[in-house]
């Protein structure tokens, strides 16, 4: 008898144990349909920005009665495998906010969005280069709308230049006249963490697409015409390699975020940065007086005017498996309207992907201005991310190369082009 | 007839607890055995099924062999990267071995030989082994760094001014910054280890030895240590799957490139490079692959350690 008191207890337990492991995790419906009311959920990587989008929300759902948003976001890093496993699964988002360029496409080739080129008005606002970031590679097809932009530019120390009666420099010799004059009152000229490898394409786009030609030369390289070996693309290495004495000492040893608290601490007169540092700066040094510009154009350069790179950050997609496609396409719609970008602007205090949009702070008005006049890809980034090994990680590692003295400029150029060569063939 | 009574009369006079059937015990077992199948048995061989598959996201395309596997030893970027990250975690065994044989097994006689404060002592070096590895390595990495870390500044103030270096940014430093911070944060592990196999030394052999006229020295190479060969046998395996699995310390103090240039790239570090951000629409089967070799080569070596170990130790006793 006590035996079998036994294995009944065991059975039990075990059978208990196995039951909380089989559980669904906490399943949660997808939106009571009573009548015509829909819950779309959307998922986002930014899980700093979930109160400017409830408010963002709070307008489409005075418009759209019958449709509630629920936005959720998620930790950046753990993001794509989140998504991944949302879409695959039946309880995902109905409007997932997705990558852009090369790191969507996973997502496309798995059939996980819908492409939305004949349901979504206004497409043919957005920038090529921006819309590109939504496209699938292999397709053509568009599968979301952009939702902001990134620029990439020099940001500088009001207060520094001032102290030192420092001028914005408007041509080559005048930005290395800037750097000599900060280097010799003891400042350091600039602020760049080169531990952190992803940075410095950036700060090689920074300083030396218009060097290389900015869309000319991303033209001729998709062409085939030209690759990275080309002459002009290695003296725009070596303007980055001649800079390297107005930076940090050691300064492969400086992260990216020791570089952030140098800027903004005012130990770095300028920081060579995207757009996303303007809300980074505005919170760490609410007082910090800071202004951006474009560098100027070096001698021999393709281009005779300075650039901004840029590329697209974001777009909104529909899920494939949405029960509320209709409902997802109309917010989806909604994404590429002005008044959306204006809020994006207002709320989010980034750039907005759609066009005619106006900005209130004043970093952001005058880098906006100076993109407008002078607009070329972040490369690496924009092209050059889809496949392995990426563009942008060749490049980072050569360029933390140059930096410790290992490798020159041709060299650097070489590798990045044997790198990409890998997967990429020039007119595909 | 006794025969057969007697089993019959120890389970009677045994029976002072609870005697389970086979059944029964199996329905014990069972959970367990369930729970290990789902999480790792489980994923174990998924993965390894995975990386026989070309892959397009998450979706699975056709059975391609050993491609995935060539694709590591022929391409860019793995073909450089593989390498690299596989003597790098070579380096964090050996040097985690040197420190932790030497250092830990010192400091391990040293704390047998004390009464008072021992306890303390072992607390205190145990104390990093118990901190996230992850606030390990940002601390360090702060403790390091060049524009505002206390290192630095501290050789600064004794003279030392020429040594102090980008400690991170400097590859021919960092892999060993690595090195030494993983084995400071592992010391108290063999220190622990030991000590408690220095207590199963009987002292009289010792003092036998010692009454024979041995010197300290030689009672350690001829007693203590062949007496520790199975705790070390034990040290040596652990600090190897450790070595080799090594994540979160390079990843604080490099990030999951292994900067700068690569020089702190370790295998997990490829694998999650791999697998989670490079993009690749066949990160899946070429991440599973790297962790199936991986795996594989754990498994192999440890096997390998634990036998010549165990060899070892039968010609001793």
């Amino acid at each position: 008898m006590r035996r079998r008191i036994l294995t009944t207890t065991a059975l039990l337990a075990g059978s208990a144990l196995l039951l909380s492991a089989c559980a669904p995790s906490a399943a949660s419906g997808d939106g009571a349909e009573e009548g015509d009311e829909v819950t779309l959920k959307v998922w986002s990587w930014r899980t700093e920005d979930v109160e400017a989008y409830n408010r963002i929300f709070d307008v489409f759902e005075e418009q759209h009665p019958n449709i509630t948003v629920e936005f959720e976001a998620f930790q950046n890093t753990e993001y794509n495998q989140i998504l991944t496993t949302g879409l695959a699964g039946s309880d995902g988002p109905d409007v997932p906010m997705v990558r852009a360029y090369g790191q969507l496409q996973p997502n496309i080739e798995a059939g996980q969005l819908e492409p939305i080129d004949d349901k979504v008005e206004g497409l043919d606002e957005f920038a090529p280069s921006v819309i590109a970031g939504a496209k699938g590679k292999a397709d053509g097809k568009t599968y979301a709308v952009p939702l902001a932009t990134q620029t990439l530019q020099m940001f500088y120390n009001k207060a520094i230049f001032d102290e030192h009666g420092l001028e914005v420099p408007t041509t080559w010799d005048e930005f290395i006249e800037v750097n000599e004059k900060l280097l010799a009152a003891g400042v350091t000229p600039m602020a760049l963490g080169a531990k952190d490898d992803w940075i410095l394409p950036i700060f090689s786009d920074i300083i030396g697409s218009a060097r290389y030609g900015g869309s000319e030369f991303e033209e001729k390289v998709l062409a085939g015409e030209t690759d990275f070996t080309d002459p002009d693309y290695v003296a725009a290495l070596q303007l980055v390699s001649d800079v390297q004495k107005y930076l940090t000492p050691d300064v492969v040893g400086v992260s990216y975020t020791d570089s952030q608290i140098q800027f903004t601490s005012g130990q770095a007169a300028q920081f060579p940065g995207g757009s996303f540092e303007i809300a980074t700066f505005r919170n760490q040094a609410p007082d910090l007086e800071f202004g951006s510009y474009q560098v100027p154009v070096p001698d021999g350069a393709v281009l005779d005017a300075p650039v901004s790179p840029a590329y697209a950050d974001g777009n909104f997609a529909v899920n494939t498996k949405s029960k509320h496609q209709d409902e997802a396409f109309e917010l989806l719609n909604w994404f590429a309207t002005p008044e959306f970008g204006q809020l994006v602007a207002d709320e989010l205090n980034q750039f907005s992907a759609i066009p005619g949009v106006e900005y209130e702070d004043e970093v952001m008005k005058e880098a906006w201005a100076n993109y407008e006049e002078g607009q070329a890809p972040y490369l690496l980034l924009v092209d050059f991310r889809y496949g392995e090994p990426l563009g942008t990680a060749v490049l980072g590692a050569e360029v933390q190369k140059m930096f410790l003295g290992q490798t020159d400029a041709a060299a650097a150029a070489a590798a990045l082009q044997a790198g990409i060569s890998q997967w990429f063939t020039p007119g595909e | 007839m006794s025969a057969i009574t007697t089993p019959r009369a120890r389970r009677g006079t045994a029976r002072s607890g609870i005697t389970l059937s086979r059944r029964a015990g199996m329905v014990f077992v069972l959970p367990a055995l369930v729970l290990f199948s789902i999480f790792i048995a489980y994923p174990l061989l998924t993965a390894l099924s995975y990386s026989f598959f070309d892959w397009t996201g998450i979706v699975r395309g056709g059975f391609v062999g050993l491609e995935n596997y060539v694709t590591l030893f022929t391409q860019l970027p793995y073909r450089d990267d593989l390498p690299n990250a596989f003597v790098h975690n070579l380096l964090l065994f050996v040097g985690a071995m040197v420190f932790q044989n030497t250092i830990g097994l010192g400091l391990a006689t040293l704390l047998h030989r004390i009464r008072r404060f021992k306890r303390f002592f072992q607390t205190m070096y145990t104390l990093p082994y118990l901190v996230s590895p992850l606030v390990i390595g940002y601390l360090w990495s702060l403790m390091l760094s060049p524009l505002f870390g206390p290192v630095n500044a501290v050789l600064r103030a004794i003279g030392l001014g020429e040594l102090a270096q980008p400690w991170l940014g400097n590859p021919q430093t960092a892999i060993w910054v690595v090195v030494v911070v993983t084995a400071w944060q592992w010391i108290g592990f063999p220190v622990l280890l030991y000590g408690a196999a220095l207590g199963g030394i009987p002292e009289e052999i010792d003092e036998a030895a010692s009454i024979d006229g041995a010197t300290a020295w030689q009672r350690f190479r001829a007693i203590t240590l062949p007496m520790l060969l199975p705790a070390i046998g034990t040290v040596s395996v652990l600090t190897f799957i450790g070595a080799m699995e090594a994540f979160p310390i390079p990843y604080a103090l490099g990030g999951s490139q292994g900067n700068p240039a690569g020089a702190t790239d370790v295998m997990s570090l490829l694998f999650y490079r791999t697998a989670f951000e490079s993009g690749s629409s066949n990160a899946i089967g070429t991440s599973s692959a790297i962790a199936t070799l991986l795996f594989l080569f754990i498994f192999g070596f440890s096997m390998l350690i634990t036998w010549y170990m165990r060899r070892a130790e039968r010609k001793l006793f």
